[in-house]
């Protein structure tokens, strides 16, 4: 599996420099995971980053030399393997491997599947997308999410009483 | 301008009860509310609130850092879904 951590922007300057975006939780860890390759694998970007301007960062890429080289890599998508990352601590998952499963209730009825994670500032949340079109958010806490079996492709959950069911009749803004 | 002091942290009463009774009961739910302009008091510390952001609710954990500010600011109106990356999420 290949993840997405950054974006080449475009050109700057006339040596051959790129503007990259980053897209990883520390902006300076896209140089950390080893080379970079496009979607397909195919194309490798050793990049060294050389700066930072206005919330991208400056890199130079092995052999582009010119502002056209450059620029012609305007908009590529940049990829690691998704083994090159460290193994997370006990009960910290990586988004990339929880987005996808499939939440299953605990007697084993499909739900949806796990559409998003988010962190507002008041703990981490998983947003399910279900069959419906709904896109309920439950706390990411082991009372409402007590399995996740990343190899077995699911995650349990036991939704509080209410929250998967929006807009009930009796429940109406004071 | 500040809130003048005297007048105490701005609350809709509703809240107030609502937590109450949740403790009371002690059933872990999500207390459901609309007023994303009230003030998180101590009394809210350990509850979760599904906080309305105009579409659905957001849960919100409230913990002691939380004191002072507003329900609102945990709540955001607009979703910037972003790129997974190496983004990692610890479960509480």
């Amino acid at each position: 599996m290949r993840i997405c951590v950054g974006q080449i922007l475009g050109a700057h300057g006339v040596r051959g420099l790129v503007k990259l975006a980053s897209f990883t939780e520390d902006p300076e860890a896209i140089s950390h995971y080893g080379d970079l390759t496009d979607q397909a694998g195919t194309r490798t970007f050793p990049v060294e980053l050389v700066g930072s301007n206005k919330g991208h960062w400056i890199a130079r890429i092995d052999k582009v030399d010119d502002r056209d080289a450059a620029q012609a890599l305007g908009g590529t998508r940049l990829f690691v393997d998704r083994a090159a990352l460290p193994p997370p601590d006990e009960d910290e998952f990586y988004h990339a491997d929880l987005i996808g499963l499939r939440a299953e209730l605990a007697d084993g009825t499909v739900l949806g599947t796990v559409a998003a994670m988010h962190n507002f500032g008041a703990g981490d949340i998983v947003e399910l997308a279900l069959p419906s079109g709904k896109r309920p958010l439950l706390p990411f806490d082991r009372e409402t999410v007590p399995e996740i079996d990343p190899a077995a492709g699911r995650i349990v959950v036991d939704p509080p009483p209410g929250l998967l069911d929006e807009a009930k009749s009796g429940d109406v803004q004071p | 301008m500040a809130r003048s002091v005297w007048k105490g942290p701005f609350l809709d009463g509703y809240l107030l009860k609502k937590a109450d009774k949740s403790r009371s009961s002690g059933r872990n739910e999500i207390l459901k509310i609309w007023s994303r302009r009230s003030t998180i008091l101590p009394q809210f510390v350990g509850l979760t609130f599904g906080v309305y952001n105009g579409q659905k609710f957001i849960p919100v954990l409230v913990t002691d850092n939380m004191i002072g500010h507003k329900f609102g600011e945990f709540s955001p109106t607009r979703t910037f879904y972003g790129h997974a990356s190496d983004k990692k999420s610890k479960r509480s």
